[in-house]
């Protein structure tokens, strides 16, 4: 099937989809809990979209399509408090956090559909293994060269959504000593990573999609993992390197981080993306892993050492102008916080000591999802 | 030779034990029936072919062992019950109420209609409103299954087991009360029994996750203190005549709103869990005897029947309201189906009280030896309709 050709939609608009964890409230393990939790919230009409993922201790939500930080936000908010009531009548606590700290991958249970039983089929352990909850954010564009423009211009920044968002310390029981373990679960996949560098859509279109599709790898878009990638019949890009945050104003933060971002890079002032700015692409992603925010990046044209947190603070002064546009500066807020207190991953690890086991780092996740949940 | 038959009669009880593991395994593997099904099946054929032809010493330790058996798989069904959720979706709770409290009913007027005395048929109401934690949590750690079926059907057990306990006591109460006329007897067989047990239950399920966080090493050793502090408890509430059950229940609850890690690789408390698996099940179908077996069958099927069809309703009932299909309501009813282990421990303690249940309840033995063989395998069916255990072809690549 040839790759559709690139929907047009109003730029910089945006969609939230976030992975969240179905986890027994009896003994804190991920539990298969998808298929009722999907039974008893079809009774009720779901603002935005609740789909199953391909494990059963996993459920996905999206949110609608969105101007501002006022109405993500809002729609998360309604989102999350349905989960939670929906959660409280099953036992089941739900969560963010991009991995769940001690489940065992080979108790999970493959979600019944024809799409996870071929992935899990031709994948094998990679698909278990791939119980992990990130966030994607959808951000309309104009036309398909834009899209790659965006995609490789924000290649420098992907080290700063790694940083805020991460959330998973912990993997299979132990401190990994990453911030966001998680990507590392997504690296195992032949086809993740990045895009080729390719800027015009009809390149991308007919020299590579169409040459890799005649190899027989891949059928559609879906089946590349990249860190972004173009989403044409959405006429959006998506950017998945996300964690699951522990809240949804952090995740409506991130996303409106990213739009505001994409808002400023589209005026195309800084110098053009190269092929050669991936030199450094997969070192400064380690550090943004590993280190979070305390990581350093290399700068992919001047060659500097930058303090992640440093860069991030510097991002967010230079981008304030066009947040405001969108009604985000609380979003800012939200972000210039994390960046000095420290991310979920750090929070996450507080809780370990605190609490002494990893089911009160799970106890406590829970808790911050619900926050301020109306009861 | 005559040297020869006491080391004999020392063996039996092992080496049969041993057998009944072996049976276990082939038949599981040749035929997928749970295990305990089949480790019931050969205590029942030992207990009636070999185990007259001993002496009893063998029975009383194994007695104990299978009450410490018991006695583990309780607490980590304690650890595993979440009281808050009661306290968020109430109809659990009600669910809970309906199911035991239409199972007294109903049981009590099917052996009345049969013909039982009022005492009698009461105190089979009581027994029959349990649902045996033993056989459900085997069951549901060998499937692996998860998901509501498995998650209600796991609290309800817990909490029948409680309500029968206490109606049973009660009316054992009443009963001695009015046999022997002292009062003061009959509140100690009751009330101040299961005090005593879920309070000692409580005072350590409080005190070791204290003294385990103090230690520091919580995920490693918490398993370790656990088995010991169930052995402590198991063996001090048999040997004072308390209730082991309500006490390593009432530890596991507490300890667990205390939360310390069990983790995922300990479940079953791991090799020795399964070794007194094997032992408990083996030994409670020993204890019956075929010719009460028999006698007792038509009424035994009687209220099988009727006990099912009431936990059925009862579950059904609130299925909908409590947050789930009119199936898997359904589903949770046929997956109480087990009573066989708690039954024949509360009616072995009761004996050493002075009352035979076995005797005084024709219809128990048929309906535990039923019941022994029958219930796992109804709750393994009722996971596997429910699509929260894999279905038989699955088992082995999961």
């Amino acid at each position: 099937m040839p790759l559709e050709s690139f929907t047009r939609s109003d730029p910089l608009t945006l969609g939230v989809e976030l992975e969240l964890q179905l986890v027994s409230l009896s003994d804190f393990d991920l539990v298969a809990a998808s298929p009722d939790m999907l039974d008893l919230l079809r009774r009720k009409p779901f603002p935005g979209n609740v789909t199953p993922e391909i494990t059963e201790s996993m459920i996905e939500i999206n949110t609608g399509i969105h101007t501002g930080y006022d109405g993500l936000v809002a729609q998360l908010r309604e989102i999350r408090d349905l989960l939670v009531r929906a959660g409280d009548m099953l036992n089941v606590g739900v969560c963010g956090g991009g991995t769940h700290p001690f489940q065992r991958w080979s108790e999970r249970r493959i979600f019944s559909k024809p799409r996870f039983r071929e992935v899990s089929t031709l994948y094998g352990y990679l698909a278990k293994q791939f119980t992990v909850f990130g966030q994607h954010v959808h951000v309309g564009v104009g036309s398909g060269d834009d899209a790659l423009f965006l995609l490789h211009a924000l290649n420098r920044y992907v080290p700063h959504f790694i940083a805020l968002s991460a959330s998973s310390p912990f993997f299979q029981g132990s401190d990994t000593l990453f911030n966001s373990a998680r990507l590392n679960s997504v690296f195992a996949f032949p086809l993740s990573g990045r895009a080729p560098f390719l800027l015009r859509w009809e390149d991308f279109e007919h020299d590579y999609f169409a040459r890799m599709e005649r190899t027989g790898i891949v059928k559609s878009m879906k089946d590349f993992y990249w860190d972004i990638r173009p989403k044409p019949e959405y006429g959006t890009i998506e950017l998945r390197v996300c964690d699951t945050p522990l809240t949804v104003e952090r995740a409506a933060a991130l996303a409106c981080y990213l739009q505001a971002l994409c808002a400023w890079l589209l005026e195309r002032g800084e110098p053009m993306p190269r092929e050669d700015d991936y030199l450094v692409y997969n070192y400064n992603r380690f550090q943004a892993c590993r280190f979070g925010l305390d990581g350093t990046l290399v700068h992919p044209q001047s060659h500097d050492s930058l303090s992640i947190r440093e860069d991030i603070l510097t991002t967010l002064r230079r981008v304030e102008p066009y947040a405001v546009r969108f009604g985000a500066l609380r979003a800012l807020d939200d972000l210039y916080r994390a960046a000095h207190a420290g991310s979920d991953a750090s929070f996450l690890r507080g809780e370990y000591a605190s609490a002494g086991s990893t089911e009160g780092m799970v106890a406590a996740a829970i808790r911050r999802f619900r926050e301020s949940c109306a009861e | 030779m005559s040297e020869l038959l006491p080391v004999s009669y020392q063996l039996a009880w092992p080496v049969a034990i041993a057998l009944a593991w072996v049976f276990g395994e082939f038949g599981y593997r040749l035929t997928g029936l749970p295990r305990i099904a089949l480790y019931g099946l050969a205590g029942f054929l030992f207990g009636n072919l070999a185990s007259g032809a001993l002496p009893g010493e063998g029975a009383d330790t194994f007695m104990l062992l299978a009450n410490l058996g018991f006695g583990l798989i309780l607490f980590e069904l304690g650890y595993r019950i979440n009281l808050r959720w009661l306290r968020s979706n109430p109809w659990i709770a009600v669910t809970s109420v309906a199911e035991a409290g239409l199972t007294f009913v109903a049981v009590y007027h099917v052996a009345a209609w049969f013909g039982t005395a009022p005492l009698p048929s009461l105190l089979l109401a009581a027994l029959s409103m349990s649902a045996s934690p033993a056989g459900i949590l085997r069951v549901v750690n060998e499937q692996r299954s998860s998901g509501q079926v498995t998650e209600r059907v796991l609290h309800l057990s817990a909490l029948n087991c409680v309500l029968a306990l206490l109606a049973f006591k009660a009316i054992v109460g009443v009963g001695v009360f009015q046999t022997s006329g002292r009062l003061l007897d009959a509140l100690w067989s009751s009330a101040a029994v299961l005090g005593v047990s879920a309070a000692l239950g409580a005072a350590l399920g409080i005190a070791v996750p204290g003294l385990l966080r103090r230690l520091g090493t919580l995920s490693r050793d918490a398993t370790l203190a656990f088995a010991f502090v169930v052995i402590v408890l198991v063996a001090l509430t048999h040997g004072l005549k308390f209730s082991p059950l309500l006490a390593t229940l009432t530890f596991g609850i507490v300890a667990r709103h205390r939360r310390v890690a069990l983790s995922q690789a300990q479940r079953n408390f791991g090799v020795m869990g399964d070794l007194l698996t094997v032992v408990l099940f083996f030994y409670i179908a020993t204890t019956l005897d075929w010719a009460r077996v028999h006698e007792g069958l038509v009424l035994a099927l009687a209220i099988i029947g009727t006990r099912l069809a009431a936990k059925v309703v009862g579950t059904g009932l609130f299925a909908r309201v409590s947050g789930v299909s009119w199936k898997k309501g359904v589903l949770t009813g046929l997956a109480m189906t087990p009573i066989s282990a708690f039954v024949i421990l509360l009616s072995e303690q009761t004996r050493r009280l002075g009352i035979d249940l076995v005797d005084t309840l024709a219809p128990l033995a048929a309906m535990a030896f039923l019941l022994e063989v029958i219930g796992p395998v109804v709750t393994q069916w009722a996971l596997r309709w429910a699509r929260e255990a894999p279905a038989s072809g699955d088992v082995k690549e999961a």
